[in-house]
C-alpha cells in the first residue's frame, strides 16, 4: 500500500500548490463528505510549510502523517460510500454495488481532475497485486466451499485452462485479423504478438468482478462455484501467457524459437502446480501451527492471516501463480484451522477477512473508476474497442458451449442451456486485466495506451452493463437460485450416508470412480493428515458431529427468536422419552441415560448449547411458571450490576463479556443469600463439611474459607498479576460456582461450563493445582435426566437463575439429610488421590447405585491421565469430545429416574415432579452445597 | 467374454436393458463384474463380503443387505433373499443410474422416489414400513462407527435429534401423550425434500470395459 500512496503523495505534493486555491477547512476530510475527501488533505501541508519560522505551539505535521492519513481517509471514504449505497434497499437490489462504486470513482476522478488538471490516482498494479487482490483471494479461498469445489473440479479446471486459452488465442488472432482487414485503425501499432498479449490479459475472467456480481445475483451453488472457481484458477494461465508473450514481445516475434513454445508449456505446468504446492505447503504449516496455539488464543487469527498471505507472497516471489497458491492454502487449511482455533478466533478470522475483502473490493472499484478519468490514458480507437468487446463476448460464449458439450458427456449433473447462458454472460473482466495492462511497458508495446483504454472500456462494460443486466437475465431465465436454507440433521445424515453408499456401490460395481477416490482421500486424511494437523482433542470429532452441533446452535437460536415458547412437550414426544410420567420400559430408560450423556458432551463441547429435554419436559404448575416468568423479567430488566473495579484489561487475553459477568453476579448474589439462610439454619453441617474438606484437599488451606469473601471472580482479574493468595480466592470463587452448580445440576444443567468455556481467561496455577479444577473441567457423569431437545445456554442460564433464586427466596431449607452421598463416596478409593474432586452432579447420582460411583472413579482416573495435557487448558470444552468416548457408556449415564422411591435417599423422582419439588422445597441432595458454602466463607 | 454363448446372452441383455435402463455395454461390464464377484457362479451369496475396498466402509453391512433385499429387486414381498442372480444385482444397481439430459421431469421424479425408497428400505431393516428410533439409531451408529471413537452415545444423540426433527416437521401438533412411532415413507420423503437427490445419489457406470480402459474418461 505504501507504494501507491507514496506515488500518490509525491504527485499530490507537486499538485498542491496549484490546488491550494481550493483551500478547504482542515476538518473537511472528516466532515466534508466523501466527495471532497481525497483532494482535501493535500493542500494543507504546503500552506503550512510556507508559514514556517520560530517555535510554534501547534505544528502541522502533514508530511509526517501523510501516508497513513491518506490511506485512512480513502478507507473511510470507501466505507461511507458503502453505507450510502445501502441506504436504499430497493436501489441496491437493482444496481450492483460494483457499478455504483465505479460510478463513484468516476465522479471522484472527475473532481480530482478538475482540481488538479492531472489525475493523481490510479489503480497501481503493485498496490493491487500485493495488497488488494490477496485480501479478496484470501477470503475467497479460505471460505471456499471445498466439497462443492472439488466435486466440480473437473469442470472448473476445464473452463479455467482450456477456456482461458481458447479465449486468449481467439481474441488475439481475431484482433489481428481485424487489424489486417483494416477495422482497427492504423494508429494502433500492434503486431500479432501484441494482440496475443492483449488477448491473454483481457480474456481471463476476473475473480473480483465475478465475486462482486455473483454474490448479489445468488445463482445456484454449482453455477457459482464453476464460474468463480474458473476465475480463480485461470490465474495460472493468465500469468503464464502474459509472461510468455511479454518475453516474446521483448525479444521480438522473429527471434522466438520453437523451444520457447515448449518452455511456455513447461512454464505453465510449473507455475500452476508450483503455485498449488506452495499453497498446500503453507496450508500444512498453518494447520500445524494452530495445533499449538492453545495458550495464545489471542493471536490465532493472526497466524491465519499471515500464513495465507505468506503463501501468496511466496508464490509471487517465485513468480508462481499466487492466486492459486493462496486459494489452495485457504482451501487446504480451512478444515484443520477451523477445528483447531477457538470459537472466538474463528469469528475474528471470519469477520476480519470479510471486512478486508469487502473494503479491498470497494477500493478496487473506486480506483477503477478514478483511473478511467485520465486524459493521458485515453487513446481511443473505436475499431479496437468494439472488436474486443464483440470478440470476448462471442468467444466466451462459443468456448462455454463447446466445453460444456464435452463436459456434459462426463458430468453426472449436466450443465443445462440456461447455465451455459449465465456462464457466458458471467464472464466478467475486471481489475486484474486492468492492472496487467497498466504494467505493460509502453516502450515495447507501442499500442499500450490503446490497450489500456480498451481494457477500461471492457471492464466497465462487463462489470456495469453485464453486471447490471445479469440479474434480470437470471430471473428471466429462471436459473435455479441458491437457497440459504441450512440442511437439517436428517439431511446431514443422509449426505454422509450418500457418500458411503455411493462409494460402496462403486466398489461393488468394480468401478474406480470419483467416490472411490474421494473415499480413499478421506481415509488418508483421517489416518495421516488429521493426526498431524489437528489437536488431539479435536481430531476424533466427526464431521457429522460438528454439523450436528451447528444445527443445534441454529435451532437454539431459532428457539430464542421465537421467544422460547416452542418448547412444549407435545412437540417432543418420542418413544424413547415416551411417557415421562411412567417410564414404562427399561429401554426408554437407557435411552434417556444415553441421551443425557450426550448432553454433557454437547455442553462441554463448547457448543454453547445442550440437548436437554428435561427443561422441556418439566411442566411446572401454572403458579410456578408464572413466578419464573416474573423472575425472568426481573432478572433481566431490573438487574443493575454493582460497580467493580478490577483490572480487566489484558493484552493477552480477553476478559469475560458483560453478559457473563452479569450472570455470575446474579448467581453470586443468589448464592450469597442462600448461604446466609443456611448459615443461620444449620451450623452442624459446617463441621461435616469442614472435615470433608480436610480430607479432600491437601493443598487447600483450611482457613481459606474464613477469609472475608470478596466479590472476586477470577475471570475479571488480570491473570498475569494475580498473586498466589488471590488464586485461592479464585478457587473460592470457583468453588462457589461449583456449589451453585451442584445445586442446580440435579435439576437441569450445570452452568459450570460457562465461565470456563466462554472466557478466554488464562490458565492459572490454580487451575492445575486446585483439586476440583480437574473435576470441573471434565464432564460430570450426569447432568440431567432426559436430554433430547436443544436448549440454548442463555435460556439455561436464565432458567438456572430463576430456579436458584426461586429456591433461595421461597423455599425453607430442607431438613438436613443424615447421610450425605458425597461423604459416603469420598473417603473411599479416592483417598489415594486427594486431589480428585467428584463433580458435584455425580454426587447427586452417587447414592442411587454403584454405577455412578464407578463412573466418577473412572472419570477421575482418566482426568488424571490427561491432566498434563488438559489441566491448563482453560478452554477445556474442546477436550470433551475426546474424553467422553473413553468413558464407558454403561457407567456414565445416570441411572434413570425411577417412578417410585428408588434410591435410598428418596431423592429420585420423576423429573418433572422432582423439579417441582425442587422449586418448592429443595430435596436433601441439594443442600450439600449450601452447607459447604458457608464453611468456605 | 463368453463368445460361445453370445446369442442367448445377447437376448438376455436386451431384456435387461428394458428392465433396468442400463445400456448394453454397461450391462456387459456389470455382468463381467458380477461373475468376478460370484466367481463364475450364477448367483452371489456371501461374495460381496469379500470385496476388498468395502472393508473400510462404515455402512458395508447395510449396503450388502440392501443388495439382498427383495424390496430393492422389484419384488413386492419383503424380506431378504439368500442369493441374488445377475438380474437382481442389476436391478439394485439401477437405483444409482444417473439421469440423462433426456430424462423428463416425471421420470426424474420417479427416479428420485426410487432412490428414496432404496434409502428407506436400507434403514427399515425389519421391513415393517417404518423406521423406528432403534433402526435409525443403528443407521447413525454405523455411519459414525468409523469416525473415531465418538461412539454410540453421540450416534444416539444425533439419531434422537434427527428423529425429533422428523417428528416435529411431520407431526407438528402432537398431543402430549402421543409418541412418534417411526418414520413412514411419506415422512421420509418429506424430510429429505430439500436434499438434492438428483445430483447426488448416483454413480457413473462406464460404458467401456474398465479392465482395458483404466482412465475412464472416454465414452464409447
Amino acid at each position: 500500500m505504501l507504494t501507491l500512496v507514496l506515488v500518490l503523495l509525491t504527485a499530490s505534493a507537486a499538485a498542491a500548490d496549484r490546488s491550494a486555491t481550493v483551500g478547504p477547512p482542515p476538518e473537511l476530510p472528516h466532515t466534508g463528505g466523501e466527495y471532497a475527501g481525497p483532494t482535501d488533505p493535500l493542500p494543507r501541508p504546503e500552506e503550512d510549510r510556507h508559514h514556517g519560522g520560530g517555535y510554534r505551539v501547534v505544528q502541522w505535521e502533514w508530511t509526517y502523517v501523510q501516508t497513513p492519513y491518506v490511506i485512512a481517509v480513502w478507507l473511510l471514504l470507501a466505507s461511507v460510500a458503502k453505507i450510502l449505497f445501502h441506504l436504499s434497499q430497493r436501489f441496491t437490489t437493482v444496481v450492483p454495488e460494483s457499478c455504483m462504486l465505479i460510478l463513484l470513482g468516476l465522479v471522484l476522478g472527475g473532481l480530482v481532475l478538475l482540481a488538479n488538471k492531472k489525475q493523481l490516482y490510479q489503480l497501481e498494479p503493485a498496490l493491487f497485486f500485493l495488497f488488494l487482490l490477496p485480501t479478496i483471494v484470501g477470503d475467497a479461498g479460505y471460505f471456499m466451499p471445498s466439497r462443492l469445489f472439488f466435486d466440480n473440479l473437473g469442470a472448473i479446471l476445464m473452463y479455467a485452462v482450456v477456456g482461458t486459452l481458447w479465449n486468449a488465442f481467439c481474441t488475439g488472432f481475431g484482433l489481428h485479423a481485424a487489424k489486417m482487414l483494416g477495422v482497427i485503425d492504423e494508429r494502433v501499432q500492434a503486431n500479432l504478438m501484441d494482440f496475443l498479449l492483449f488477448g491473454a490479459l483481457i480474456s481471463a475472467v476476473d475473480p473480483v468482478a465475478v465475486l462482486a456480481v455473483f454474490e448479489e445475483v445468488q445463482v445456484n451453488d454449482m453455477l457459482f462455484i464453476i464460474v468463480f472457481g474458473e476465475s480463480l484458477l485461470n490465474d495460472a494461465v493468465t500469468v503464464v501467457l502474459y509472461k510468455v508473450y511479454i518475453s516474446f514481445v521483448e525479444v521480438g516475434p522473429e527471434n522466438v524459437q520453437t523451444a520457447d513454445y515448449f518452455k511456455g508449456v513447461a512454464s505453465f505446468l510449473i507455475v500452476s502446480v508450483g503455485g498449488t504446492l506452495v499453497g498446500l505447503v503453507f496450508a500444512v504449516i498453518l494447520g500445524f501451527i494452530t495445533r499449538f496455539t492453545k495458550k495464545v488464543r489471542i493471536i490465532e487469527p493472526l497466524f491465519v492471516f499471515l500464513l495465507v498471505y505468506l503463501a501468496y507472497l511466496t508464490a509471487e516471489l517465485c513468480s508462481l501463480s499466487s492466486i492459486l497458491s493462496m486459494t489452495f492454502c485457504g482451501i487446504g487449511a480451512n478444515k484443520y484451522v477451523e477445528a483447531n482455533i477457538s470459537q472466538k478466533s474463528r469469528t475474528t478470522v471470519k469477520y476480519t477477512m470479510k471486512t478486508l475483502a469487502s473494503i479491498a473490493e470497494t477500493i478496487i472499484f473506486i480506483f477503477l473508476g478514478i483511473s478511467a478519468v485520465d486524459k493521458s490514458k485515453w487513446a481511443w480507437d473505436t475499431g479496437l474497442v468494439s472488436c474486443t468487446l464483440v470478440f470476448i463476448f462471442i468467444f466466451r460464449a462459443m468456448g462455454v458451449v463447446g466445453q460444456t458439450w464435452i463436459l456434459n458427456r462426463f458430468r453426472l449433473v449436466p450443465l443445462e442451456k440456461i447455465d451455459q447462458v449465465v456462464m457466458s454472460y458471467g464472464g466478467l473482466r475486471g481489475a486484474v486485466a486492468f492492472a496487467l495492462v497498466v504494467l505493460l511497458d509502453g516502450e515495447r508495446v507501442k499500442a499500450k495506451d490503446y490497450f489500456v483504454a480498451t481494457t477500461i472500456v471492457v471492464v466497465f462494460f462487463t462489470v456495469m452493463f453485464q453486471g447490471l443486466t445479469i440479474k434480470p437475465l437470471v430471473e428471466w431465465l429462471k436459473v435455479p437460485r441458491s437457497t440459504n436454507r441450512k440442511p437439517t440433521i436428517n439431511e446431514e445424515i443422509h449426505e454422509r450416508a450418500f457418500d458411503h453408499i455411493l462409494t460402496a456401490v462403486e466398489d461393488i460395481a468394480g468401478l474406480q470412480g470419483y467416490h472411490h477416490w474421494r473415499d480413499k482421500w478421506e481415509q488418508f486424511d483421517k489416518n495421516y493428515l488429521s493426526k498431524l494437523l489437528l489437536r488431539k482433542s479435536v481430531y476424533r470429532k466427526s464431521e457429522l458431529w460438528e454439523a450436528y452441533q451447528k444445527i443445534n446452535i441454529r435451532d437454539a437460536i431459532s428457539v430464542i427468536d421465537q421467544g422460547g415458547n416452542l418448547l412444549t412437550p407435545a412437540r417432543l414426544s418420542l418413544p424413547s422419552m415416551a411417557s415421562r410420567s411412567s417410564f414404562p420400559s427399561m429401554a426408554s430408560r437407557t435411552s434417556f441415560a444415553e441421551a443425557t450423556n450426550v448432553t454433557n458432551y454437547l455442553r462441554e463441547n463448547g457448543s454453547g448449547v445442550c440437548l436437554d429435554l428435561q427443561v422441556i419436559n418439566i411442566v411446572p404448575g401454572g403458579k410456578v411458571e408464572e413466578e419464573m416468568e416474573t423472575h425472568h423479567v426481573l432478572a433481566e430488566n431490573l438487574y443493575k450490576p454493582r460497580r467493580r473495579y478490577h483490572s480487566h484489561y489484558s493484552r493477552h487475553f480477553m476478559s469475560a463479556g458483560e453478559k457473563e459477568r452479569q450472570d455470575r453476579e446474579v448467581f453470586q448474589r443468589n448464592m450469597k443469600s442462600r448461604m446466609e439462610t443456611f448459615k443461620s439454619g444449620r451450623p452442624k453441617r459446617h463441621k461435616k463439611e469442614r472435615s470433608l474438606k480436610k480430607r479432600r484437599g491437601s493443598d487447600v488451606k483450611e482457613d481459606a474459607g474464613d477469609k472475608p469473601r470478596r466479590n472476586v471472580s477470577w475471570q475479571d482479574k488480570d491473570p498475569v498479576v494475580v498473586p498466589v493468595e488471590s488464586e485461592e480466592e479464585k478457587g473460592e470463587a470457583d468453588k462457589e460456582e461449583d456449589v451453585g452448580i451442584t445445586f442446580i445440576a440435579g435439576k437441569v444443567e450445570t452452568p459450570k461450563h460457562r465461565p470456563f468455556s466462554v472466557s478466554m481467561s488464562p490458565p492459572t496455577i490454580g487451575d492445575s493445582h486446585l483439586p476440583w479444577k480437574g473435576g470441573v473441567s471434565s464432564p460430570p457423569p450426569c447432568v440431567s435426566l432426559e436430554a433430547t431437545k436443544v436448549i440454548p445456554v442463555d435460556l439455561q442460564q436464565a432458567w438456572n437463575q430463576s430456579i436458584s433464586s426461586l429456591e433461595s427466596i421461597s423455599s425453607p431449607p430442607a431438613p438436613a439429610e443424615p447421610f450425605h452421598p458425597r461423604i459416603a463416596a469420598l473417603p473411599r478409593p479416592r483417598a489415594a488421590r486427594p486431589a480428585s474432586y467428584t463433580p458435584p452432579s455425580s454426587t447427586w447420582v452417587g447414592p442411587a447405585s454403584k454405577a455412578p460411583t464407578l463412573a466418577s472413579f473412572r472419570f477421575s482416573d482418566k482426568s488424571r491421565e490427561e491432566e498434563e495435557e488438559e489441566a491448563e487448558d482453560e478452554a477445556s470444552q474442546e477436550m470433551k469430545p475426546l474424553m467422553s468416548p473413553l468413558r464407558p457408556p454403561s457407567t456414565a449415564p445416570p441411572p434413570p429416574p425411577l417412578p417410585g422411591p428408588a434410591s435410598g435417599s428418596g431423592r429420585r423422582r420423576k423429573p418433572c415432579v422432582y423439579l417441582r419439588s425442587l422449586v418448592t422445597a429443595p430435596p436433601s441432595g441439594t443442600d450439600e452445597p449450601h452447607t459447604r458454602g458457608p464453611t468456605q466463607l | 467374454m463368453g463368445g460361445s454363448q453370445a446369442r442367448p446372452e445377447q437376448n438376455q441383455y436386451q431384456d435387461l436393458v428394458h428392465k433396468t435402463g442400463f445400456s448394453l455395454e454397461q450391462i456387459k461390464n456389470l455382468h463381467k463384474r458380477f461373475r468376478q464377484l460370484s466367481e463364475n457362479e450364477e448367483t452371489i451369496r456371501e461374495n460381496l463380503e469379500s470385496v476388498v475396498s468395502l472393508a473400510n466402509n462404515p455402512i458395508k453391512k447395510q449396503i450388502i443387505e440392501a443388495f439382498f433385499d427383495k424390496r430393492n429387486q422389484g419384488q413386492d414381498e419383503a424380506g431378504s433373499s439368500q442369493e441374488i442372480g445377475f438380474e437382481q444385482f442389476l436391478k439394485v444397481m439401477a437405483h444409482f443410474r444417473p439421469p440423462t439430459l433426456k430424462t423428463s421431469p416425471e421420470e426424474r421424479e420417479a427416479m428420485r422416489k426410487e432412490k428414496l425408497r432404496f434409502l428407506f428400505n436400507m434403514h427399515d431393516t425389519d421391513s415393517d414400513g417404518t423406521i423406528t428410533l432403534a433402526e435409525y439409531r443403528t443407521v447413525v451408529e454405523e455411519l459414525l462407527s468409523r469416525s473415531g471413537t465418538m461412539g454410540q452415545e453421540a450416534a444416539r444423540a444425533i439419531a434422537d435429534a434427527a428423529m425429533l426433527e422428523v417428528a416435529s416437521t411431520n407431526v407438528p401438533h402432537m398431543a402430549p401423550d402421543d409418541f412418534y412411532e417411526g418414520i413412514t415413507f411419506e415422512h421420509f420423503e418429506q424430510i429429505l425434500k430439500g436434499l438434492e437427490m438428483e445430483s447426488r445419489m448416483h454413480i457413473r457406470f462406464l460404458d467401456v470395459d474398465t479392465t482395458t480402459m483404466r482412465c475412464g474418461k472416454s465414452t464409447s
